[in-house]
């Protein structure tokens, strides 16, 4: 992989630099520590918000200019909140890297809140939840979560909920925006074709007079053990039924990481670190897909392995086929669960699961958008390097460490099962 | 940039290539003429043969070609469209050869085993439930159905309907893939870590041992025009309904192309979604997306407008729409508009042909509509000759709501707005 310069500057804000001398483009990152995991009840949804609200100008930017500036250029830009991270992004041409670093020097604390637009975009916002309710799915993931999270704030998405989008003003938005967007609670990430003193030199100009907030208080919540198994049935109109199920697991940093992503990796296929690269991609030789999709008892099954800050879930979803019931998938899922915790899986299907590790690596590096995105995320839960180290990490494991994470982490007991009954659509 | 490499092989398939040193990879695409547009009256089929393709050859099964493909971490897709059978991958240097191998394999000799068929039609049946209860992919389909002539390659459901997916027999799908299938039409697109002896050994190597005849497709017949007309498709049970406005757009070759590119650009996809955006999400706040999409094919077009809206503002919403639509002739583009649309255009040559998979995506473009290796040097000279009067005159002929069908899917309730 290329090489990567790492500085901090006097503000806290740390630079990750990675130039590419090929590359026609540059990709300007800029994450804030901040993610729906920092928000509390009653004011659900507040980070996403505010993610909306720093498209709409302020200080040197009028509303409408960023959006003007970036397209002019041919650019792409866009944001994601997370629960443990808020990122916003632009795709330039090369030599356009000063546009990207005085949209998001003037995004990190000059952003205007005008109450009027802050309005505006409230429908918008919860027209985007109403969006995301239309999917079943998103109804599965919203109580998935709920159910398997009572203290901790993953026990909500990131969209929030529509009560509370509903209801909360302006001042508190502000207020949480001054409070986590400064330099030294955000990193800076930039790929692409750059030459390094002269970005480092541009950086300093854009971002060193920023002034630092006290440091956030660390979110304290931990969620308890679960003890015993916990179920949800959802009886909505729907095509198709669907089963759910997640187990807890340690957080990105923790030692039997590796051991479950290959783990994750023989139960359901991987498709990388971030989700993005794989598109509509999905493995097929993997054991659910066998049992459950070879058999058609199910049209699709997938596993997701949450790599977060805190303890997160390992996460089966499966859509069954037309006459198939939730029972039985459920029990075909169980038994390979139960597979899993009795028996190492073969050398083969280990190794054949780190090809795919390490093939997917490659592929989340296609393109200074890519490149940028992964950094990002992996210096969001650790540092940005940690997908090379947790690449080397994932080769050294044995099938027997697979079983014991298994056998530790695929517990019935502590388990979170959601189904969703399609009833018929009403006419 | 160099030009890209372009190869015709003996078997008649056309390979293009080009290196992009800093990505570690290689992602390619292709398609050949079997597609939707092939399958005659045999509705569904492409469709069914498309999924078909990873399902086993003579030499090995599904599951050996899938465990194959993942133990070299390679991926292959197929993937049915309105006109050609779509696949596409990626692998690394080391991998392609085979890859490629497996990839001529699974279209050379698919042996269509009795179980996957069953299993393939299991999944289009539960798509075609999933689909129906899909607000945007209901009014998309319904306003496609109605923009098209009935029965046309570019309006019906390339997954037929449910009773095609329950009668379609392994014969019907061998006699298709026999009868189009082959190198004739044949177009790869590969990218990223290659070079000109990679692609000649590991790519060119395995794609001309790709057996079988293909016949010459026919050419798609140009749709007759179509009567606009207003659905409402009730979803009571969704939170948003789905609004998609349309109508026919002109062919990827026509004269009218460029023009209208770049005046779909500036209608609804520039930015935050164009004018359309910033009227019904920047200003109004009625919709998380509102966007346009222009789709030009070989024989024909859809343009298209859609908003995700809540119900109580599907007027608003839909007058908005048809006010952005009457201002184009009250309020044409400005030059200013015009000039940031130029410089969009010319400024996503890189930022949109960044990705591998993207460059691979438009190199099989430029192949598939004979634009010319070339095109990527001449597309800046096109986008500053297009004459913004033209831009003008061709979003207020194309873009006029009395020519459009409207089709509404979600809780519209008793709602009943006419565009």
């Amino acid at each position: 992989m290329p090489g990567t310069h790492i500085e901090t500057l006097d503000n806290g804000l740390k630079v990750i630099l990675r130039p590419i001398p090929e590359a026609r483009a540059i990709s300007t990152w800029v994450t804030y520590r901040i993610g729906s995991r920092n928000e509390v009840p009653g004011m659900t949804g507040s980070t996403h918000w505010v993610e909306h609200m720093l498209f709409k100008g302020g200080g040197k930017l009028k509303k409408g200019d960023i959006d003007k500036l970036v397209s002019r250029l041919g650019g792409k830009m866009n944001a994601f909140t997370d629960t443990d991270f808020t990122t916003y992004f632009e795709t330039l041409p090369a030599s356009a890297m000063d546009t990207a670093l005085f949209i998001e020097s003037e995004r990190m604390r000059n952003a205007a809140f005008d109450p009027k637009e802050v309005e505006a975009e409230r429908t918008v916002v919860i027209s985007e939840r109403e969006g995301a309710e239309n999917e079943p799915e998103f109804l599965v993931e919203e109580e998935l979560w709920g159910l398997a999270f009572h203290v901790h704030p993953y026990h909500w998405t990131p969209i929030g909920y529509k009560q509370d989008l509903a209801r909360f003003d302006r001042d508190p938005l502000y207020r949480h925006y001054l409070r986590y967007y400064a330099p030294n609670n955000a990193f800076l990430v930039l790929a692409g074709g750059f030459d390094l003193a002269v970005a480092m030199q541009h950086i300093r100009e854009a971002f060193s007079p920023l002034k630092p907030e006290a440091p956030p208080e660390p979110m304290r919540l931990v969620e308890p053990e679960q003890r015993g198994e916990r179920r949800s049935d959802l009886e909505r109109p729907g095509a198709a039924d669907l089963l759910a199920l997640a187990w807890h697991i340690p957080p990105f940093v923790h030692d039997d990481t590796p051991a479950l992503i290959v783990l994750s990796t023989i139960l359901g296929g991987w498709r990388g670190f971030t989700p993005f690269a794989a598109g509509e991609w999905r493995s097929r030789a993997n054991r659910l897909y066998r049992a459950l999709v070879d058999t058609k008892l199910a049209t699709d099954a997938v596993v997701r392995q949450e790599l977060k800050i805190d303890p997160a879930l390992l996460i089966a979803n499966v859509t069954l086929a037309p006459k198939a019931s939730l029972d039985r998938v459920e029990a075909v899922v169980d038994a390979e669960a139960e597979k899993l915790r009795k028996a190492p899986p073969s050398k083969a299907e280990v190794d054949r699961a780190k090809g795919q590790v390490r093939s997917w690596f490659r592929y989340e590096h296609d393109g200074v958008t890519y490149q940028g995105m992964l950094m990002s995320v992996m210096e969001a839960l650790s540092s940005w390097d940690a997908g090379e180290s947790m690449l080397a990490r994932v080769e050294k494991v044995k099938g027997e460490q697979v079983r014991d994470v298994a056998r530790r982490y695929l517990v019935e007991a502590s388990r979170s099962v959601v189904r969703f009954h399609a009833q018929e659509v009403p006419a | 940039m160099t030009l890209p490499d372009r190869a015709v092989l003996d078997s008649g398939a056309v390979l293009v290539s080009q290196a992009l040193p800093s990505n570690p990879f290689i992602a390619f695409r292709g398609s050949m003429p079997a597609g939707v547009a092939a399958e005659g009256d045999a509705r569904g089929v492409a469709e069914f043969a498309s999924r078909l393709y990873l399902g086993g050859t003579r030499g090995r099964s599904a599951a050996k070609i899938a465990n194959r493909l993942e133990s070299i971490g390679a991926t292959l897709e197929f993937r049915n469209s309105e006109e050609t059978l779509v696949f596409q991958g990626r692998c690394t240097r080391e991998t392609v050869r085979e890859t490629v191998r497996i990839l001529a394999e699974c279209l050379s000799s698919p042996a269509f085993p009795p179980k996957e068929i069953e299993r393939v039609r299991t999944e289009i049946l539960n798509d075609l439930r999933l689909e129906a209860d899909d607000t945007r992919h209901r009014a998309l389909r319904a306003l496609s159905e109605s923009v098209f002539p009935r029965g046309h390659p570019y309006g019906r459901d390339p997954k037929g309907d449910e009773r095609r997916a329950r009668a379609i027999r392994r014969r019907e799908i061998a006699e298709f893939h026999e009868a189009h299938v082959g190198p004739a039409g044949l177009i790869l697109a590969v990218t990223g870590d290659v070079d000109r002896a990679l692609v000649d050994g590991a790519v060119a190597g395995p794609l001309s041992r790709l057996e079988g005849n293909g016949d010459a497709p026919a050419p798609i017949p140009a749709p007759a025009a179509h009567r606009p007309r207003a659905q409402w498709i009730p979803l009571p049970h969704k939170s948003q309904a789905d609004v998609v406005v349309g109508t026919q757009a002109v062919p990827r070759l026509h004269g009218d192309f460029y023009a209208l590119h770049l005046a779909n650009l500036l209608f609804g996809r520039i930015g935050l979604f164009g004018r359309i955006g910033k009227n019904l999400r920047d200003e109004q706040g009625l919709a998380y997306y509102a966007f346009s999409t222009l789709e030009s094919r070989t024989a024909g077009g859809l343009w298209s407008a859609s908003a995700g809206l809540n119900p109580e503002n599907l007027e608003k919403g839909i007058r908005g729409i048809r006010a952005e639509m009457d201002r184009l002739s009250t309020e044409p583009f400005t030059e200013e508009e015009i000039a940031d649309g130029r410089d969009n255009l010319l400024g996503s040559l890189i930022v949109a042909l960044e990705r591998n998979a993207e460059v691979a995506a438009e190199l099989h473009r430029m192949e598939y509509y004979g634009l010319g290796m070339d095109f990527l040097e001449r597309f800046p000279e096109i986008v500053r000759d297009l004459d913004a009067d033209r831009v003008r005159e061709v979003a207020r002929k194309y873009f006029d709501p009395r020519a459009c069908s409207m089709v509404v899917a979600g809780p519209v309730g008793r709602t009943r707005v006419p565009l």
